[in-house]
């Protein structure tokens, strides 16, 4: 076991690296450059101007020289710019102090510094990831339990009256993307042009204070999403468990029906399930931009469409690295979990 | 040379008899009167009302406004490229003079200036008693410095520079040895390379905020030396920030009688997509938002939020180019200004958020702008004549516009009452990628063009002889002549006489047809005051607070 997680821990560290990389490249092409260089100088900046604001901040150094510099294996540029000032990456693009440090890089423990928000990229992922996290947990909260329950009422009896309407109602949720359930959502209970006004079209004051009226339709706009999703997979397996031969013993020896829906089917119909559920936390990460963005919850989402749509270098490669390894560690963690529920699966 | 706009713009008079006979409700007469410049206060009284309180301007002291607002990270204001980022920090820095949606430009840190017969030399005098909130005097050496600040080309993203043009060393990218003097503590010489009017009107735009000797970009918000009536709380960048006001500092704006009201201002970021802005705006997450576009201005209307509208300078050309034949006929060219009412271009192709406009791109939101001279009338009929007289009756013109927007409506609608006085016309939409390289030389097509303060700004960068921009092919000396002329008067009554003359000049030669400025509008809720739309954006928020 403690090779294998080992052995993940490299994997995830190479996929990082490559990534990283993949990332930085397409980040310092010299039109993505451009972009950044008017948008934290003036937009309306000349192609003169372009070229010395990158020049003076090193921006127009090798690629593999500048990559090294964000890993931290190779010290930080110290250049003195056309205009006299002297700039290095160790303070942040700006004019060289005193203590600066010679390597800032990721080995260091140095994120960089994020040029659309002006702050360190650590504080920014930390803070962001926290209140998208507060987002998911709620989420999940909602959307496991019900998507379960739902799953096993529906598959316990196949071809039921129950399993027809439940299972219309999941493929309905699953079917409605997000941003269409969203506005549904925000038009019905929070305009004046319905009238209901139950809940709140925005999540903005819920970044502070989360309450039921402001931060119930972002969870639900996700969790129903997700919910039909597993809600389905859970009653294929279900279904597929209940017509099984030790479940037929075990009716032929008269044990009671939700005895053997407990006791005998649930185990072994949840395996599929928690892969699947697994698989959806990561792609929650990325189903929370579009939630984030329509209820404007400043969140993970949130930054990643920031640093992208400003070619944001620092903090790009930073949520890439995060979302690295949250994806490897999900799998890591259903990896594990499938020893617990199936003892004929065994890790080395 | 300050304007007192007193006038009363005679459509006023005409759209206030037209509310007493009920041709136009309330709320309508009040919107369009006071888009023509007229008062709040004034256009009240046109229907023998009293100003609600709010509308007469009394704010008490304290409270917070929340405003719905791209939240931008900090740089030196000379490279503020957005004017959200000058509202920020004008909390804390502020303006030599201040630029007024009534076209009218009014001293702040400076008291008086004044400039000579050709407008080559200016005197700036700089408002006594003006103090910074480090308790250093404000002089006439900060005013000085600001100025050769301002034209350092060498700053990647100045644009001050540009406005600073006729101070600028164009040798070295520095501000001309001499052309700014300290002459005393409270007085500025400025000796100009050529005439040049648009120097104030450059120094109230909103990147030219003054700020102290000390000031660096990196400790602009940890040390907010400035001489304004509030500090910096907080900047998240994307989220919200926040300024409240510097309690204990004697701000010069209390005894002048400025204002200065509010206690703190939040200003939240909501994105980009104005849906966003309408679920806060419904949520009561803020009180005011920072501008309503297109069909969220009935929404809002709808809300019964508070609407603040102002006819800006921001319009659009749909112009013949006299490169061109048979554009080079004067009589088809008033033939296709003649044909169109302006009302109607502006209710169809732009859904009735303008003002109608008199073809000769000057207006009531300048300040030098002749409101005698008014274009020539509407007349299908007469229209068809000319044409036919002109010999091209049967020419069928082709009318090229962007195939979005506003461009595209009121394109279409140009074409339909031409086709109406029996014109022949064909439309052609094409894309903005290409219909942007090649504007200025089709034959027939559409532009649009944004606000500047003063009359003589965008008649000199597109109508004047051989410029760049003159997508009229337009070329007469009578014009440029005037245009020289009126360049060199400082003073907007006496500039009014020759602007008189050349709008004349542009209807009489068919220049253009112009039909509407566009009214930029924003949305609060009741009980605010002072925080009007601004005519350019610009940031004036001493102005803003709660109703008594």
């Amino acid at each position: 076991m403690g090779i294998f997680i080992l052995r993940r821990t490299g994997v995830m560290l190479l996929t990082a690296i490559c990534l990283t990389f993949i990332v930085f490249l397409m980040t310092n092409l010299y039109p993505n450059l451009e972009k950044l260089a008017k948008n934290e100088g003036n937009f309306r900046m000349s192609d003169a101007e372009v070229a010395s604001f990158l020049g003076n901040r090193g921006y127009t150094q090798g690629k593999l020289q500048n990559y090294g510099e964000w890993l931290g294996v190779l010290p930080g540029y110290v250049i003195e710019g056309i205009d006299g000032k002297t700039r290095g990456r160790c303070s942040n693009h700006g004019a060289i102090v005193e203590n600066t440090g010679k390597y800032c890089g990721v080995i260091q423990g140095n994120w960089g510094f994020s040029s659309r928000f002006k702050e360190p990229v650590s504080k920014i992922v930390a803070k962001r990831l926290a209140l998208t996290g507060k987002l998911m947990f709620w989420v999940l909260a909602v959307m496991i339990p019900s998507a379960l329950i739902i799953g096993i009422m529906a598959g316990m009896r196949e071809g039921s009256r129950l399993d027809r309407a439940l299972s219309t109602g999941a493929i309905v949720t699953t079917a409605t993307p997000e941003y269409v359930s969203g506005v549904i959502f925000i038009a019905v209970f929070t305009s004046s042009a319905v009238g209901l006004k139950w809940f709140k079209g925005s999540a903005t004051s819920a970044m502070d204070h989360a309450t039921l009226e402001n931060f119930l339709l972002p969870v639900l706009t996700i969790a129903l999403y997700g919910m039909g999703y597993i809600a389905r997979m859970t009653r294929a397996s279900m279904a597929e468990v209940m017509t099984a031969q030790y479940i037929r013993t075990a009716r032929l020896k008269g044990v009671s029906f939700a005895n053997i829906v407990l006791k005998h089917a649930l185990r072994n119909a949840l395996i599929a399930p928690f892969t699947v559920i697994m698989l959806q936390i990561p792609w929650l990460l990325n189903g929370v931009v579009i939630v984030e963005v329509l209820f404007n919850f400043k969140g993970f989402g949130w930054v990643l469409v920031q640093a992208a749509s400003n070619n944001d270098i620092d903090l790009l490669l930073a949520v890439s690295v995060v979302s690295v390894v949250v994806v490897l560690l999900t799998q890591l963690i259903s990896d594990i979990g499938y020893v617990f529920l199936n003892p004929r699966i065994r890790i080395t | 040379m300050t304007k007192n706009n007193s006038f009363m713009h005679p459509a006023a008079e005409m759209y206030a008899s037209e509310e007493k006979a009920g041709k136009l409700d309330r709320r309508e007469f009040i919107s369009r009167a006071t888009a023509l410049g007229v008062s709040t206060v004034a256009a009240y009284g046109l229907l023998g009302l009293d100003a609600p309180a709010e509308a007469g301007g009394h704010a008490k002291m304290g409270g917070t406004i929340r405003m719905q607002m791209d939240v931008k990270a900090m740089k030196d204001p000379r490279t503020h490229d957005w004017t959200q980022i000058s509202i920020f920090s004008a909390g804390w820095l502020e303006y030599l003079v201040e630029y007024n949606s009534d076209g009218s430009f009014k001293p702040m840190l400076l008291s008086s200036w004044e400039a000579n017969a050709d407008a080559t030399q200016y005197v700036l005098k700089i408002r006594e008693g003006v103090k910074w909130n480090n308790g250093d005097d404000f002089t006439a050496d900060d005013v000085a410095r600001n100025i050769i600040g301002w034209c350092d080309k060498g700053l990647e993203g100045n644009s001050m520079a540009g406005r600073m043009a006729s101070l600028v060393d164009e040798a070295t990218g520095k501000a001309r040895e001499g052309a700014v003097v300290a002459v005393d503590s409270s007085t500025v010489h400025l000796n100009l390379l050529q005439p040049d009017i648009t120097i104030v009107p450059g120094m109230a735009d909103y990147p030219a905020q003054i700020v102290h000797k000390s000031f660096t970009v990196e400790t602009m918000v940890s040390n907010p030396i400035g001489t304004g009536f509030m500090l910096p709380e907080n900047l998240e960048v994307g989220v919200k920030a926040s300024i409240v006001k510097n309690e204990g500092f004697e701000w010069w704006g209390y005894a002048a009688g400025k204002g200065g009201y509010i206690d703190r201002i939040e200003f939240i970021d909501y994105g980009s997509d104005p849906a966003t802005h309408m679920a806060g705006f419904e949520s009561e997450e803020f009180d005011l938002n920072w501008e309503t576009t297109g069909e969220f201005v009935e929404l809002y209307d709808a809300l019964g939020l508070v609407k603040s509208q102002v006819a800006s300078g921001a319009t659009i050309v749909v112009r013949p180019n006299q490169g061109h034949a048979p554009y080079d006929n004067k009589m088809v060219r008033q033939a296709l200004a003649m044909a169109v009412d302006n009302e109607i271009l502006n209710e169809l192709g732009n859904a009735g958020l303008g003002v109608a406009a008199d073809n000769c791109h000057v207006g009531p939101m300048h300040p030098e702008h002749n409101p005698d001279v008014t274009r020539a009338p509407f007349n299908p009929g007469k229209a068809k004549e000319l044409m036919d007289a002109s010999g091209h009756g049967d020419f069928e013109h082709e009318l090229r516009s962007l195939d979005t927007g506003f461009w595209k409506d009121t394109c279409d609608a140009v074409a339909a009452q031409l086709r109406d006085a029996g014109i022949k016309v064909k439309r052609t939409l094409m894309p903005g990628s290409t219909f942007w390289n090649d504007w200025t030389k089709f034959p027939y097509s559409a532009t649009n063009w944004n606000h500047r303060p003063l009359g003589t700004q965008v008649l000199g960068l597109a109508y004047k002889s051989g410029e760049a921009w003159n997508e009229f092919a337009w070329s007469n000396a009578e014009f440029d002549g005037l245009l020289a002329e009126a360049n060199s008067l400082a003073n907007a009554d006496e500039r009014r006489v020759v602007m008189g003359k050349i709008q004349a000049l542009v209807i009489e030669e068919g220049v253009t047809c112009q039909p509407y400025w566009r009214l930029v509008q924003r949305h609060h809720v009741e009980g605010l005051v002072g925080v009007d739309m601004h005519i350019a954006y610009l940031p004036q928020i001493y102005k803003w607070g709660h109703a008594v």
